[in-house]
């Protein structure tokens, strides 16, 4: 089982995760069309990648924009939540060792207070937007039952795996499994759900950042105040 | 019944169809044949099909239904923070299900769509400024308004907007002809106070030629006027066309493309014909909008610009401020309150934020300017953009939408507000009849007649 699930079935996940994404931005940039978007891609294209670099720097960076200056504590929840995400996977040590022993490779660790701290406030964070998704009649109003799955599957990785490195909850190997599998899980859903935001962020937010790059202002000089 | 006789998927081409509509007074025929319209499925799976791309395609599937946009909407926030007003809601539960179901909707969907477009939203493109991903819903309605008016459902003041546009190239029944001797009149008038002074019709190569809104030679002939002194002062040399002076777009409101596309093109021809340096357009917003922003794309051109430099009347306003071309009595500068009302056409969405500022630094003595907040890009929509203005239908809704600029005015504690755009000149009007709060509003135009320096050469000469 160990054998299968962190072998052929992790290379599969791999390989349609980097596939699947792939796919989402070729499929995005080509489908772009400067007459029917009314923005010139094509002809403008500096202006319009210093359009798409601003919006996207804007929104990447805490508090970079006034949408997160007005929503101070999900600005902070969100960023908690994303980083979490991003960096305690990557950096974990229980993952490089793995690097280290099947390919030798030297990769980067975070102490493991860091990543636990991460993962802790992950969680905690996705608590917040699960509550918030209930408690903001605003925000309750769009969700739907395919919003919380997500969330569910975002966040199934990090606390099976916070349960399997610290042994609790009894049975050690039931934990990981389920840490290794709802992994997989997830990287295989990001391409084929909404979670695609993790290369559709760049593309939409920059999409819009090149259209008043060129259109709405940048041509002008006018740097817009996202 | 598939189509009424004033409520169907064919635009106005002719005279005779638009005076038939129009004598459909309020729309009344018209709204109740659009209860039987069908929808002509095939045709909207098609138009889906062929339009809804990447961009659209992806704002619709990736949205994290966050929420974030609902404090963006002033229509969320001025109807007492309604969740069905949440910008992702709207346009999810319009568009969105128009996609998810290949264009196979009812007559029922398509009628309450028509109702969010074109009261729910007035396209202002705040709520893109406010989404993580970037997700400009205004744009998405405008999108939807077009698919909405390819079958017919459409606020019957647009389809009569729009076949203006179609048979009249203008937005409202004022003709070439009408337009040529309003300048020759409004000359004729200036001349005795202003000797010398001429809107010259039809002069290739001049320095600028200069567009207007329709309603300015239909209602409000003093802003020709006014424009031709000020160029008559500036010393500028200048021009309008007999035909292609329009340059407003009701189609856009209505979401007609071709008749946006016929529009613009033929602005842009009167452009070609006289070879002016550069083109001025009067203080509209849409008119901007249309000819100058988005016109280029609907005219096809893969630069995405005018034919020729295309200023709004603010940036020439503000050059001529500059150059000392127009130069302010200081003793007749603005000593009261005032601020400023930022179009979204063109402040938002085309950034010219500190070009109507250098102008109130020209005119408005120090300390007495104060901004609304929130300001610039980030401004609110006066309550009767996108074409919210002219439905009678939605009178209640608009009328509701404009005491977010009442609220935003009365906490300036201004009593004159400059207003360089039609719509919002309108809107303000109106909620100052609505809610008689003791505000005055102007274009700018009238204001720097009132001010400038008038020079000796330029004042008429006393008789011996």
């Amino acid at each position: 089982m160990y054998q299968i699930i962190t072998g052929p079935l992790l290379w599969l996940t791999f390989l349609v995760f980097v596939g699947g994404l792939a796919w989402r931005v070729y499929s995005y940039i080509k489908g772009l069309n400067w007459k029917l978007d009314r923005v010139a891609y094509g002809t403008q294209t500096a202006y319009g990648v210093r359009g798409a670099v601003r919006s996207i720097v804007a929104w990447i960076v805490p508090f970079g924009s006034q949408g997160w200056k007005v929503k101070p504590i999900f600005t902070i929840m969100f960023f908690v939540f994303h980083i979490g995400i991003v960096v305690t996977p990557l950096f974990l040590l229980g993952h490089a060792v793995i690097l280290n022993s099947r390919f030798g490779i030297n990769w980067p660790t975070l102490p493991m207070v860091v990543a636990d701290t991460l993962t802790v406030a992950m969680l905690c964070a996705g608590l917040f937007i699960l509550v918030r998704r209930i408690a903001l009649p605003e925000v309750r109003i769009i969700t739907s039952l395919y919003d919380y799955t997500l969330l569910l599957i975002t966040v199934a990785p990090f606390f099976t795996g916070f349960m399997a490195v610290h042994q609790l909850g009894g049975d050690y190997k039931f934990w990981l499994y389920a840490h290794i599998l709802t992994g997989e899980l997830m990287l295989l859903a990001v391409p084929f759900t909404k979670l695609f935001h993790v290369v559709g962020f760049f593309l939409s937010r920059g999409q819009l950042g090149m259209d008043y790059g060129i259109k709405r202002g940048g041509m002008k000089g006018t740097n817009m105040a996202w | 019944m598939p189509e009424g006789k004033f409520c169907n998927r064919t635009p106005v081409n002719t005279q005779e169809a638009l005076e038939a509509l129009l004598a459909d007074k309020g729309g009344k025929q018209y709204y109740e044949e659009m209860e039987q319209l069908d929808v002509d499925v095939p045709k909207l799976a098609a138009a889906l099909k062929n339009t809804c791309k990447s961009r659209t395609q992806t704002w619709l599937d990736m949205c994290a239904h966050c929420g974030l946009c609902a404090d963006s909407c002033f229509l969320y926030l001025v109807n007492n923070r309604d969740p069905k007003q949440v910008p992702a809601y709207k346009i999810q539960s319009t568009l969105g299900e128009m996609v998810k179901m290949k264009g196979d909707v009812s007559n029922e969907f398509m009628r309450h769509a028509m109702e969010v477009a074109w009261s729910q939203c007035t396209c202002c493109n705040r709520c893109g400024q406010y989404c993580p991903y970037g997700i400009d819903m205004g744009v998405m309605f405008g999108y939807l308004r077009g698919l909405l008016y390819s079958q017919g459902f459409v606020p019957w003041e647009l389809k009569i907007g729009a076949g203006m546009h179609r048979v009249f190239k203008a937005q409202m029944n004022v003709t070439d002809e009408d337009w040529t001797e309003t300048c020759d009149w409004m000359a004729e008038e200036a001349q005795d106070e202003w000797p010398g002074l001429e809107i010259p019709i039809d002069k290739e190569n001049a320095d600028i030629m200069y567009t207007v809104n329709a309603r300015e030679p239909k209602h409000y002939p003093e802003d020709i006027s006014e424009a031709a002194i000020l160029f008559h002062v500036a010393g500028e040399n200048w021009t309008v066309p007999s035909s292609g002076w329009e340059q407003t777009s009701l189609s856009m409101f209505a979401g007609d493309w071709e008749a946006c596309t016929m529009q613009v093109k033929h602005v842009y021809a009167a452009v070609e014909r006289l070879n002016p340096k550069r083109c001025v357009g009067t203080e509209c917003g849409h008119a901007h909008r249309a000819t100058v922003i988005e016109g280029p794309y609907w005219a096809g051109r893969p630069d995405g610009l005018p034919p020729r430099p295309y200023m709004h009347y603010v940036e020439w306003l503000a050059e001529a401020l500059r150059l000392g071309k127009i130069k302010i009595d200081p003793e007749k500068r603005i000593k009261q309150l005032v601020t400023l009302q930022d179009s979204c056409n063109y402040i938002r969405n085309y950034g010219l934020k500190d070009i109507t500022r250098e102008i109130v630094s020209y005119i408005v003595e120090p300390g007495y300017f104060v901004e609304m907040s929130p300001n610039k890009e980030h401004n609110f929509c006066c309550g009767g953009g996108g074409g919210f203005n002219g439905i009678g239908r939605f009178r209640k809704q608009r009328n509701r939408a404009l005491m977010t600029k009442r609220d935003q005015i009365l906490a300036t504690g201004a009593k004159l507000v400059i207003a360089p755009c039609h719509n919002c000149w309108d809107a303000i009007r109106d909620l100052e009849e609505e809610f008689k709060i003791g505000i005055k509003w102007s274009f700018l135009k009238p204001l720097i007649v009132s001010m400038m320096i008038v020079p000796e050469h330029l004042k008429p000469q006393e008789e011996e």
